[in-house]
Parts: C-alpha cells; structure tokens; sequence
C-alpha cells in the first residue's frame, strides 16, 4: 500500500492540472468571496441594496465569520473542484490506458487502489488546509485594513469546522473517484457529477424542498447533509433569512460518513471485478 | 531446468460481454528460457491472451498459471514484465518520471532506472515528457517499464508495431540480448520475418484457437513443404485445365502464376496437357513454400472469411484451417 501510495503521490504532485484546481478554488475564496465584498462595502457602500447595510455586512468578512464562509465555499466551488479532481485522478487512468501499466507490476488492485484514495485523502486534507488557512488571511487582512476589531472563534469551534470542512471535501473526492471508475471516462464522471451537484441536488434542494416525498429524499443527499453541518457554524450577522436545515447537524456528520463508506467499497468493488484493456 | 513451463494454460477461453470469442480453449505451453512467438493475424486473440496472462482480464474459463503462479497475483506479477497493445505512460510524466512511478509499484529500487534507459537508448530523451515522444520512443520505454523489475517472463505485444526499419531492427537485436540469462520471452506478432528471426517456438493462433505449434522450420515442413509453380497465359484456362487433372482445391492462384500442392513429378503430365491445349506456359518450377503460404494456411477458414484478410491475388483458395496436407 505504501509503494502504490507514493507512485500516486508523485503523479498527483507531477500533474498540473491538480495545481491548476487548487488555484481556481484559492482564487474564488481570495477574489471571489473575499475581494469583491471588501471592495464594494468600502468602496461604494450606498450600493448594497438589502435590509442590512454595508457597515454591519462588512463583518462577514471579518475572523468572527471566516468559519462559515470557508465551510459556505466548500459546499459549492469546494465540492465542485473535489469532485473534478476525484474524477481525473481515476478516469484519467482508463483513459491513457496506464491502469493497465500498474496492474502489471506488483501489487493486488485491492492494495493500487488503497494506494490511489489514500492519496487522493491526503491531496484532500492539503486542499482542507490552504482553504482553511486562504479563509483566515483573507479575514485578518479584512479587519486589520478596516481599521475595526473581531474575535477569532474559539480553537474547538475551528478545528470542528475543519473537520467538518475535509469531510465534506473527502465524500465529494470519493464522489468522484467513484463516478471516474465505473464510467471510465473522464467526461462523463465530471459531467454526471457535475449536473447531480448542481442541478439534481441543488434545484431539488431548493425548489421541491417542500415537496413531502422529496423531502424524505432529500434528508439523505450528501449536499443536503453537509449543508446541516454548516448550519451548526452560524454567521455572526443575519444577512438572509436563516434557512432551517432539514436534519441535525450530528446526523449529517454520520450520513457523510457512510457516504465515504459506501463510495470507497463500491470503487473498491467495481476495480476488482471489472476486466481492464479494450477500450 | 528446460523442461519446467513459464506459461501454461489449459482451457483458457475468453468471451467479451459483446459476445465475442476472443479466446478459445486456448492451451498453451511456453518453456523457460525460449523466445516464444505468438503469431496470428489481426483480431486473432493474441492481445487478449495476453491480457489474461496478465491478469488484466478475468478468464471465461480455463486456467493459467505464469511465472509460477495464478496470473495477476502478487507472486506471478513480480517475476513478469509486461507491454500489452500499447506503451501506456502518464503524458504529463517525463519518460524517467514514468518509469519512477513504476519502479514505486513494483517496489523496484530507482537505481534500476538509469540501466534500462540505457539499454532502451533513451537517455537523453529521459527528461522529456511522454506525449512528446514519437512512436518509435514510446515502443522502447514500454520495454523499458516492462524490464525494470528484472523479470523471469517478459511478455511483449507486437513490440515493433509502428517501428521504421531501423528501429525494428534495433528492437529484434534488443530481444536477442534479453534473452541472455536464461530469460522467457513471449512475443506476440502478426509478421513472419519477425518470428522467424527471433523466436526458438511459435504458436499460431487463428480466431481464438491455437492452430499450429513448433520451431519455423517444423511448421513449414508441416504444410507439405513445396509447391509447383505454373506460370501460363491465359491464366483462366490453364486453371481450368490443371483442375480437370488434379483435385481443385490443391490449385491456388498467386498472382499471376499457379501453385499446385501437389508431388513434383507430375510436372511433366500437366505441362505437356497444357502445350498440347494451346496455353503457353513461360515458367513451371517447384516453389519452395514460404512462411508466408504457411501462415495463410494455417490461419485461414474458407466458411467464414476472416473480416480482414490478409492481401493476397484470385480466390479459390479453399483450405481448411489448420490443414496442411
Ligand atoms: N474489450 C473488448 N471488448 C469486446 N471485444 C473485444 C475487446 N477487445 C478485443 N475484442 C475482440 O476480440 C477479438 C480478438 O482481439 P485481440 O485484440 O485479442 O486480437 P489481436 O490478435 O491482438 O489482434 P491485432 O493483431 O489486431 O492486435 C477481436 O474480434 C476483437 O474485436
Ligand atoms: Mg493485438
């Protein structure tokens, strides 16, 4: 497992398209969340048209909320960009046929595999790490430039929070590391995963959240799950209207969990079983 | 020590879920320390057996042991290099990159890298990355990657598919050598100069089955050896003619000339009925059956055309597979 495990590290390492995922999500928590908003609530503050005004809203930007708003990003762009490099790291390996090349040595698929998610868990708990750490400089840098002061959440609340944030990170990796396996294909696993992400969950979740049956549904989809787990790191301010989350906090953790589960045996299954060679 | 097996299957039947019989009862015995040519034209079951002595394919039935061991366990894998079908690289990855990724599955110590780069004459090409490298430099890192483990049994596919005369050449002399020290190798190919000059043994195989198997020289005997070669204007006549004498089947057109696999003696009765009908024949000479008559021979079935079939003049041709005389 060791051996496998530090082939795949290199190759993740080697492979710029990783590189080029991590800075997009870097860039969207920097520039997107963070910038954009100091920007305009600084800038122009008569802009900002809701029920609550630029010098309370600039305080979201501030370390008291740097938690939810680095847990809010891991719910989109987070869970988008996992799921992306999940899906490359196994598809790509039908795709250049060089799974073929790794059976071929030594190791059982069973220990190449074991080898492959131990990596991509790593890569996950790096990517947790720079989110984490780009959340916080973002928000130090925030305050500190706005002259105003803000207190850092307590050292439990953020190690809970990261914790939340790599397991949440983790199932959409294992998502799409499952999604790349059974469909050996790049672009249909980023594909699926994509569109179940963003319009199976999220417009279900939205429009039909209402719905009886669907809601019964919905109370065991992964996007659902992790969004009731941010709900337990609230917002300082009541910029919206809180949205009540459908399950508890504690069950989304153990839902997420069994995700994790069940998409490592089933890629486990399916690579054991399936023939390799011919495309 | 000669007599103990590198590869030996027995039954060993392969059938895509698309229906395809790729592989069919395939009973195959490779010995240590032969160079084994694996010969059969396109679609023939070559890569798929291949795959299933690797492991990469789960058998339909039958069983094989490689290497000492179940194919695709840890035991059997560690003594087998491979290159199935294509070179397969991280495009990403330089050729030394590659080969460090391998060397970490295989638990091959790195130093093994720099002798094989060597030995494949890609050492100043190492630092380059994989997609920019041509064919000829992919064919050699595979074997390359395949070498690393110092393998006991090296399985090669069509090792020289896509190679210039230069490179086919310097890949046969790089067999030879691999050879050295008591090594297996399985080559699989579908030309007949290439086993010739390479392998101890041959097997051919023909729509999943093995249909001949022993040195160049036995499978050629094996055919009947000789033919007669009648060069004669009109051609259509003197078909019709030679079929009036001899059985149609053992007449063949081959360009311009007809082979009949039949005793020489009888030359001398069917030129003079040939003269005497007004064709005029310029050439008529015993023909010394090339490799290349054997192996159509061998792997051709007259009921069901093969769907891609090797070039070759006229039709009439109508031999049983596996047939020789
Ligand atoms: N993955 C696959 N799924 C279904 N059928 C396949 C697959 N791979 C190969 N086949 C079929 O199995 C048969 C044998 O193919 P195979 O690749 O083993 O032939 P080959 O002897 O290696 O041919 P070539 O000389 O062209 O490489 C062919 O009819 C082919 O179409
Ligand atoms: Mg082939």
């Amino acid at each position: 497992m060791i051996a496998s495990f530090r082939a795949e590290n290199l190759k993740t390492r080697k492979r710029w398209a990783n590189w080029i995922l991590i800075g997009i999500l870097l860039a969207w928590i920097l520039l997107l969340t963070y910038l954009t908003l100091f920007l305009v609530v600084t800038l122009s503050p008569k802009s900002i048209q809701g029920p609550v005004p630029a010098s309370v809203l600039k305080r979201r930007l501030f370390p008291e909320n740097f938690v939810p708003t680095v847990l809010g990003a891991s719910a989109s762009i987070g869970a988008a960009i996992m799921l992306i490099f999940g899906a490359l790291s196994t598809a790509s390996e039908f795709g250049w046929l060089t799974v073929q090349t790794i059976l071929i040595q030594k190791p059982t698929r069973a220990t190449v595999l074991g080898g492959k998610l131990l990596a991509l868990a790593a890569a996950t708990l790096l990517v947790s790490v720079l989110m984490f750490a780009a959340a916080a400089v973002a928000s130090y840098a925030a305050v500190t430039l706005d002259g105003s002061s803000s207190a850092w959440p307590s050292g439990e609340v953020m190690l809970q929070a990261f914790g939340a944030l790599l397991l949440q990170l983790a199932v959409w990796t294992a998502f799409g590391a499952f999604l790349g396996i059974a469909f050996r294909s790049a672009a249909a696993a980023i594909g699926g995963g994509l569109t179940y992400l963003f319009v199976g969950e999220a417009l279900l979740g939205s429009l039909l959240r209402n719905t009886p049956v669907v809601k019964e549904v919905l109370k065991f989809l992964p996007g659902i799950n992790g969004g009731a787990i941010n709900g337990a790191f609230p917002v300082t301010i009541r910029d919206t209207a809180a949205s009540t989350q459908l399950v508890s906090a504690g069950r989304g953790v153990v839902t997420l969990l069994v995700y994790l589960v069940v998409f490592t045996v089933f890629s486990l299954l399916i690579f054991q079983r399936r023939d390799v060679g011919g495309s | 020590m000669a007599q103990t097996l590198a590869v030996e299957t027995h039954g060993l039947t392969k059938r895509y879920s698309t229906g395809v019989l790729a592989v069919n009862n395939l009973d195959l015995r490779v010995r240590a320390g032969e160079v084994y040519g694996f010969l059969g034209p396109n679609g023939a079951g070559k890569t798929t057996t291949l795959r299933l002595l690797s492991g990469l394919l789960h058998p339909t039935s039958g069983t094989a042991i490689v290497a000492g061991a179940a194919p695709g366990t840890p035991a059997s894998l560690a003594r087998l290099g491979a290159m199935v079908e294509t070179p397969a690289f991280y495009p990403y990855l330089s050729g030394r990159d590659n080969l460090r990724v391998v060397a970490r599955y295989g638990s091959v110590p790195t130093s093994r890298i720099d002798p094989v780069l060597k030995l494949v004459d890609l050492t100043d090409r190492a630092r380059y990355k994989f997609k920019t490298y041509s064919t000829g430099m992919k064919q050699r890192l595979g074997v390359a990657a395949a070498l690393l483990k110092a393998p006991d049994l090296l399985i090669l596919d069509e090792p020289t598919s896509g190679l210039d005369p230069q490179g086919t050449i310097e890949m046969r002399a790089l067999i030879k050598e691999l050879k050295q020290g008591g090594r297996t190798v399985l080559l699989s190919s579908h030309l007949l100069n290439e086993v010739e000059l390479t392998c101890d043994r041959v097997g051919v195989i023909a729509k999943g089955k093995l249909v001949a198997e022993g040195t160049v020289d036995e499978l050629r005997a094996r055919s009947g050896g000789s033919a007669l070669l009648i060069r004669a204007t009109p051609l259509d006549q003197a078909r019709r003619l030679v079929e009036s004498l001899i059985k149609p089947e053992k007449v063949r057109v081959d360009g311009d000339a007809l082979l009949l696999s039949i005793d020489p003696s009888q030359a001398a009765t069917i030129n003079r009925r040939l003269v005497s009908d007004g064709v005029d024949v310029s050439e008529l000479r015993v023909s010394e059956q090339s490799l290349e008559d054997v192996f159509l021979e061998l792997t051709e079935t007259p009921q069901s055309p093969h769907p891609n079939p090797p070039p070759q003049a006229g039709e009439g041709n109508g031999r049983p597979a596996g047939g020789g005389k």
